[in-house]
């Protein structure tokens, strides 16, 4: 057990600082509403980075990135926070592309499908967005039935795809389709990339709870999509596994931003509360004990993520991630119902400016994407603490 | 940067793992070995052999030299065996007697030779040259000496120099209570917070022991849900069983991840180590509430009664969280701590 860095760690914090202090955005990323500000907004930032030498600091060197090590990425966010503490006030839309897509294809993908998709991620020419869940299978992943058939040296795939976030300003998608539906329904499936603009391609937009016209969502409809056989990744039917693959890196340290998300709006709360009450907050009971209940629950995600980073060293990441994952998307929807508290009655008031109110509504969606709050609970019971299914 | 144990600290864990297996078993405190109180003081020179009384001392006080962290983890383990906080009482006061050079004492505490009870605020109370107030004394039955602490500092004095007003059953049975009172009395040696913040350490030591009990309670739930047959299965095949178990043990990941981070903090005197501390007493006595309650729901009928071990958990945990100071009061302190300085400030 110890807090030190290395003379290493501390030369790339003031390296980081130095260059995030002149490069970050200044300000919140655009709402996810607002499509063209908000996709011009992150490719941007994208091509900042990526001019500064600092795009993909996670992706291995090889392919362009900075192949920092878990804590290096710890400091890197740190400072992101520092120099720009709006970073967690917006959505990130390229996480997809460069968290997700990008993993995939440099552990599963072709070297012709490496050498055209990295270099377009890490530049900010693109943005990718996720085929996954299907109108009849969202917690049953493994279910789906999109279906793609070969013809030649191209699949055609039909069928439809739900829940697609972006998808109306993404170039490509990551697309799990069903190409041997005689299998068993892990091994009948199979991980694409799907050009969004191929014809036989229709988007139904779908709005969310967050405010009149908030296109957010989208359901995706293939007919008759031809997709060359050359854009499969990993292989015919071994989909499930290359999809595995990447859940793993999602899981090794998504905790790292969520911590400073949730710091930087326990901070904010206990200074707007400060203002609404004055130092009767520390009197009142309920809101002061909910405040200080919060903060001490967002300094132990702080503690989590440190945790996770300290296992890491020794061995992979495992199911028992998702107790952390569970954990900070049920902390973040308690935080945000305190906003509403903290605020009072003016948060009927939906203003564009009044983040609080967006990102309350928003949190609604914690608990359901990427696993519901009940399939973590499945996973930390079953596959944690060894109870029988 | 690393939160799990060195090898050298598995080593100190595993003697005090094979020590507590042997010797203090949950088993000792069921109702056919019941009493009032409990004899855990028969272990305490033992325990002092092994060093653990002066565990982070420096080696010219008599101490090992290791640190707070190694105290972390010795009392995770107190915490799992529920071991009488007598324990909390030794390590502090051969901190106190130390800290101020209080030699007529220390010998005798490091080795474990002698008893020490704790004095906890039950009214308005003060500690320094000049210490009065209305106290609990746990663990008084034959204690030698008293072991308080403050916002101020921490305070050793002799059991005689509190006034027993009178002895009560506690509701944790298996540990002596007594209501003492004191009267502008000057203690046998007294540590301020400036010189060394025991305090903080007595908290973190109080979180480490939840987290224990939190982490005993979700595997005596969890084993209990794997045989206990209804219906014909095991009941942690029901989803309200196991999800009930999965939340146990996500509220013991976050105690253990933020009481672990505190002791570091602590040891290494970062800027918001009172936050950190105070975060991991609150998050680690309230999920040894939580957990210990749900490990009785989670054994039925059964879970009720005194021959099942999951009440001492929940008794215990009441003591915890009383024990210097209450939520109420260490919540309002938590607001009132500056922002952390890891990242930006909006």
């Amino acid at each position: 057990m110890d807090l030190v860095y290395t003379k290493e760690d501390e030369i790339f914090r003031q390296e980081a600082r130095e260059w995030l202090t002149t490069n970050a955005p200044k300000s919140a990323p655009p709402p996810e509403h607002d499509s063209a500000a908000y996709r011009a907004f992150a490719l941007d930032w994208q091509r900042r980075q990526y001019e500064g030498g600092w795009a993909g600091v996670a992706w291995p060197k090889k392919y362009g990135g900075r192949g920092l090590s878990s804590i290096h990425q710890l400091i890197w966010q740190e400072e992101l926070y520092r120099a720009n503490p709006f970073s967690g006030d917006g959505h990130d839309l390229l996480f997809v592309t460069i968290s997700h897509a990008a993993p995939t294809i440099i552990q599963r993908g072709s070297d012709e499908q490496k050498a055209f998709h990295l270099p377009r991620m890490l530049r900010g020419d693109v943005v990718w967005c996720q085929g996954f869940s299907e109108p009849n299978n969202g917690s049953d992943l493994a279910g789906l039935r999109c279906k793609a058939e070969i013809d030649g040296d191209h699949l055609v795939v039909n069928g439809s795809k739900i829940w697609t976030s972006n998808a109306h300003i993404a170039d490509w998608q990551e697309l799990l389709v069903r190409t041997d539906p005689a299998a068993p329904k892990h091994k009948g499936i199979s991980w694409v990339i799907c050009d969004m603009t191929a014809p036989g391609i229709e988007l139904r937009p779908i709005n969310i709870m967050t405010g009149p016209h908030h296109h957010h969502f989208n359901q995706v409809f293939y007919n008759d999509v031809r997709i060359p056989l050359s854009n499969v990744v990993g292989g015919l039917n071994n989909g499930w596994d290359v999809a595995m693959t990447t859940l793993g890196f999602e899981r090794s340290t998504a905790g790292i931003s969520r911590q400073l998300v949730l710091s930087v709006a326990v901070d904010r709360l206990i200074a707007l509360a400060q203002r609404r009450f004055g130092n009767t907050l520390f009197e009142n009971d309920e809101l002061g004990a909910r405040l200080a209940y919060v903060r001490a629950e967002v300094t132990a995600v702080r503690a989590m993520a440190l945790m996770a980073i300290s296992r890491s060293a020794t061995r992979a990441p495992g199911s028992e991630s998702s107790l952390a994952r569970a954990y900070t998307a049920e902390l973040h929807q308690r935080v945000m119902a305190l906003a509403i508290d903290i605020i009072g009655p003016d948060a009927m008031e939906l203003r564009e400016e009044d983040r609080w109110l967006h990102q309350y509504l928003r949190s609604y969606s914690n608990t359901l994407a990427a696993g519901t709050s009940e399939i973590q609970r499945n996973i930390i019971g079953e596959r944690v603490l060894g109870l029988p299914r | 940067m690393y939160l799990l144990p060195t090898s050298e600290q598995e080593q100190i864990l595993d003697a005090a793992k094979s020590f507590l297996t042997g010797e203090a078993p949950l088993s000792r405190l069921r109702p056919e070995h019941g009493e009032i109180g409990n004899r855990d003081h028969e272990l305490w020179p033992q325990l002092g052999e092994l060093g653990f009384w002066g565990l982070a001392l420096d080696e010219a006080e008599g101490g090992l030299g290791l640190s707070v962290c190694e105290e972390y983890l010795l009392y995770r383990e107190f915490g799992r065996h529920l071991l009488s906080l007598g324990a909390l009482g030794l390590s502090l006061g051969a901190r106190i007697a130390a800290k101020a050079g209080a030699d007529v004492a220390l010998a005798g505490l490091i080795s474990g030779q002698t008893n020490v009870a704790i004095a906890n605020p039950r009214g308005p109370t003060q500690l320094g040259a000049i210490s009065w107030g209305a106290w609990h004394i746990l663990e008084g039955e034959g204690a030698e000496w008293i072991v308080a602490w403050s916002a101020d500092g921490a305070a050793l004095f002799r059991a005689e120099q509190f006034k027993i007003l009178e002895s009560v059953v506690a509701m944790d049975s298996h540990m002596t209570l007594q209501r003492a009172e004191l009267e502008n009395v000057e203690p046998v040696a007294f540590v301020s917070k400036v010189q060394d913040d025991i305090r903080l350490r007595a908290l973190t030591l109080i979180a480490a022991y939840a987290v224990g009990i939190s982490e005993a309670t979700r595997d005596e739930a969890v084993e209990y849900a794997k045989v206990r047959e209804q219906f014909g299965q095991p009941i942690g095949k029901f989803q309200a069983v196991k999800h009930r178990c999965a939340d146990m043990a996500i509220r013991a990941e976050v105690a253990y991840c933020q009481a672990t981070y505190s002791a570091l903090a602590l040891d290494n005197a970062l800027e918001d180590a009172t936050l950190q501390v105070i975060a991991a007493k609150v998050l680690a006595t309230d999920t040894a509430l939580r957990n210990s309650a749900d490990n009785i729901h989670t054994h039925g009928a059964f879970g009720f009664t005194a021959e099942a071990d999951a009440h001492l958990f929940l008794k215990r945990s009441h003591v915890l969280d009383f024990l210097g100071g209450s939520q109420r009061e260490q919540k309002a302190e938590l607001l009132r701590q500056p922002s952390r300085k890891d990242y930006g400030v909006g």
